[in-house]
């Protein structure tokens, strides 16, 4: 039997419950493909969690030990494929758009009925299952509740509510905690070699989002961004002020997302190329661009999906790191006795929180949360920072609600 | 690596195994081709997670070696290849290909990570290339396109001993053939379900051979393939998995009324009205007294007649088709006469071909369109 500190469950960080209720799955499973009655098993799973608190790392650490031998030993071949997303057996599916395609739904379901080749199962794994569409999930919903029988579905999502009804109800539901600010400090320690006070810091500031505890542990650049951010509380002015540091903030995210984006794409554009023949040379041979028509334009319609998706994320971001600062605001003002999560900042926490009344605080979480909203919504970037700068000066503006609409609609 | 081979041999290889390379990869390594020289034998080699090509050929080989090449660029290279022998070597990270006074340089792609291919599945047995592809073709025409409804995309193979039955359907035809082959073992009872569309394009480019292998993993077995195997062409295909429906139940096992025709007549017939007619209106045939008559469209705007002489046996019978489903039915049979046989106007109609009445290896059932009046 694999050592169960280090099979593939072993990256989940403070999902222990979960971790046990997936490891019984995969030990049953084999019994369950031959046919016998099995309650730890089931062929369609959804995965929620909060934004980086694991569901696709526990999806593909399910989809592992389901085709490995061992339960997902970690290093076998098998393993090994998954793990390099070239085992025949495993589909990782990321929606190219804002929502799944028909015509990715018909690939899979296409795929979906083919049996597996070297394992017991075919697993997909669904990212964003939340972004299956009424018309195109219910297309699927036949294979979800009764696939074919060595078919598994492993869904992930935010939430069960953001996925169909139809859908949900022909899941099994997995709910991932937020991991505790101790389980992600421990896991940046042991599996990065962390300092356990960077560690700590990264896992608080983080709010339980593992992927951005690892950046705030590792990221010189990344802790400098959140800094920025979270002077601006501190900074607020005159109306010139906000706009500007509004514009600084979207005009830094951008320039972060370039700088994050550029060097892939251009190693995605690269490879393409290669893939199709870039360099070759010959009398009567087509460009190269002609021979990969189709798929250099699939290519850039990819990065500039996501370059969106980067810019939408680091601003998301923002907003949860000065929630966290108004939240900490609050915790002062009211006087909790609660661990502050930018508490290398109290005496800045403080000096806002001596300035204000804890009604203004929530209108300013509230504003926040709006502007969350807005962005989702597709709303310019630039517009919403602006009325969100302009409103956390003056809360009281954003319970007249001018500011918002003026600055949205104009 | 160096070799060298014919420009027919290296043309018609890499033809083949760039058949099937995915035109959206979902890994760029994936529109690879892998090209390995061993021993005086030269392999190329496709894949993408669902078929696999490979093709053997000899080759003068000077240095063996693997590399991993842009699949569509070796295509159309080997398409601008004058008629004289090809010399293929690696220098370094490129591939210099010469023939006669042409050359080519192509660049190598990693090849360390590309996947390797499944082997063939154990229990085997062979075919004529040309009866096993007459008859796929039969049969696939009968298979859905619609992939929410996966099985019916698929035929169904039965192997039984020393016999293989092929069957199809899109629920509103169904399409069953059978014919003899030469199992490696005996007292073989298989089953399996190939995607049409591949099982159609393997069976076709393998046509050419006296014999092609047809391996099928034993049932029980997991491995979820099909291989195909011919002079030095070996394809496997990921099996569909899921239940087939009884198709045998459907077959009727008797008639009321039979009718003998000439097939081409049939068919340029069919054309003819159901040209005149709006699209996808149902052709109507009204089988009685030695002839058949033809008519398109349903109810009193019906028009375009026209009659054929037909032997009908029974009671006459009025029925409708689909024009397109029937045209493929007369077409698949490939018979000179077509041999029908009815129970009522609102059953399956089965084809067969004249020639073989008695004991048909093909049958080509037809649901009727009910008619309005
Ligand atoms: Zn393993």
């Amino acid at each position: 039997m694999t050592n169960p500190a280090e099979d593939v469950f072993g990256e989940l960080i403070g999902q222990d419950a979960v971790v046990a209720q997936l490891r019984a799955a995969a030990a049953d499973a084999p019994a369950a493909r031959a046919g016998q009655p099995s309650t730890a098993m089931t062929h369609a799973w959804l995965i929620t969690g909060p934004p980086g608190s694991g569901r696709s790392t526990a999806a593909l650490a399910l989809a592992t030990a389901l085709v490995c031998p061992t339960g997902g030993c970690g290093t076998c071949e098998e393993c090994m494929l998954v793990r390099h997303s070239s085992h025949a057996d495993v589909e990782h599916v990321i929606p190219e758009g804002v929502d799944y395609l028909r015509a990715e739904a018909d690939a899979l379901m296409h795929s979906a009925a083919l049996a597996p080749t070297r394992s017991l199962w075919h697993v997909f794994v669904l990212e964003d299952a939340d972004r299956l569409t009424e018309v195109v999930g219910n297309s699927m919903l036949k294979s979800i509740e009764e696939p074919t029988p060595g078919t598994v579905w492993i869904l992930c999502a935010p939430s069960a509510q953001d996925v169909l009804p139809t859908i949900r109800s022909r899941c099994r539901h997995v709910t991932l905690a937020t991991p505790s600010t101790t389980a992600v400090a421990a896991g940046l320690v042991s599996s990065l070699g962390v300092d356990p006070a960077m560690a700590s810091f990264a896992a608080r500031a983080s709010q339980g989002h593992i992927g951005r505890a690892r950046a705030l542990a590792t990221d010189e650049a990344a802790r400098l961004r959140r800094q920025d951010v979270l002077r601006i509380p501190l900074q607020l002015g005159d109306l010139g002020s906000c706009l500007a540091l509004a514009a600084d903030l979207v005009e830094t995210v951008n320039a972060d997302a370039a700088a994050m984006c550029d060097p892939l794409d251009a190693r995605e554009d690269a490879a393409l190329r290669a893939v199709y023949g870039d360099g070759a040379q010959g009398k009567g041979l087509g460009t190269v661009e002609r021979r990969a028509k189709g798929a250099f334009k699939d290519m850039q319609e990819r990065h500039k999906r996501r370059r969106r998706r980067v810019v939408r994320d680091q601003l998301d971001r923002a907003i949860v790191d000065l929630i966290g600062f108004y939240r900490d605001v609050l915790v002062i003002q009211l006087g909790a006795h609660t661990e502050l999560v930018n508490a290398e900042m109290r005496p800045q926490i403080e000096r806002v929180a001596s300035a204000s009344q804890p009604p203004e605080t929530l209108l300013r979480v509230d504003a926040l949360e709006r502007t969350r909203n807005l962005l989702a919504a597709n709303v310019p970037a630039l517009l919403a920072f602006e009325s969100l700068t302009v409103t956390l000066k003056d809360p009281s503006l954003a319970s007249s609600g001018a500011v918002r609409r003026d600055r949205v609609t104009g | 690596m160096k070799f060298r081979l014919e420009r027919d041999v290296i043309a018609d290889a890499v033809a083949w195994t760039a058949r099937t390379l995915p035109t959206r990869p979902s890994m760029p390594m994936l529109a690879g081709l892998l090209i390995e020289a061993t021993d005086q034998q030269l392999m190329l080699s496709s894949f993408d997670f669902e078929v696999s090509g490979r093709v053997l050929v000899n080759a003068d080989v000077m240095e063996p070696g693997r590399v991993l090449v842009s699949g569509r660029l070796l295509a159309d290279i080997s398409r601008l290849l004058p008629a004289a022998p090809v010399t293929i070597s690696v220098e370094g990270s490129r591939v210099e290909v010469t023939c006669g006074r042409s050359s080519f340089t192509l660049p190598t792609l990693p090849v360390d990570d590309y996947p390797s291919l499944p082997d063939m599945p154990g229990s085997s047995g062979t075919v004529p290339g040309s009866v096993f592809a007459h008859a796929v073709a039969q049969v696939a025409i009968a298979a859905g396109r619609d992939d929410t409804l996966p099985t019916l995309t698929g035929v169904r193979v039965e192997i039984l001993d020393n016999t293989i039955t092929l069957a199809a359907t899109d629920r509103y035809r169904l399409a069953v053939r059978e014919f003899p082959w030469t199992p490696a073992n005996t007292s073989l009872d298989v089953q399996a379900l190939v995607p049409a569309r591949t099982l159609a394009d393997t069976a076709k480019s393998l046509a050419g051979c006296d014999e092609v292998h047809l391996a099928l993993a034993a049932s029980g077995a997991s491995d979820g393939l099909m291989g195909f195997e011919g002079d030095g062409r070996r394809t496997t295909t990921r099996l569909l998995d899921g239940e087939f429906p009884k198709y045998r139940a459907l077959l009727p096992s008797e008639s009321a009324t039979t009718a003998t025709v000439d097939t081409a007549a049939l068919v340029e017939a069919v054309k003819r009205v159901s040209l005149v007619a709006e699209r996808n209106t149902p052709v109507r045939l009204m089988f009685a007294d030695g002839e058949v008559e033809l008519r398109a469209g349903t109810g009193d705007e019906a028009q375009a007649n026209e009659s054929l002489e037909c032997s009908v046996d029974g009671a006459a019978i009025e029925i409708a088709f689909n024009p397109q489903y029937l045209q493929d039915g007369l077409s698949a049979l490939d018979d000179a006469t077509t041999h029908l046989s009815f129970t009522t106007a609102t059953r399956p109609a089965v084809l067969t071909g004249g020639s073989q009445a008695s004991s048909p290896s093909y049958r080509y059932l037809l649901m009727p369109v009910r008619l309005s009046s």
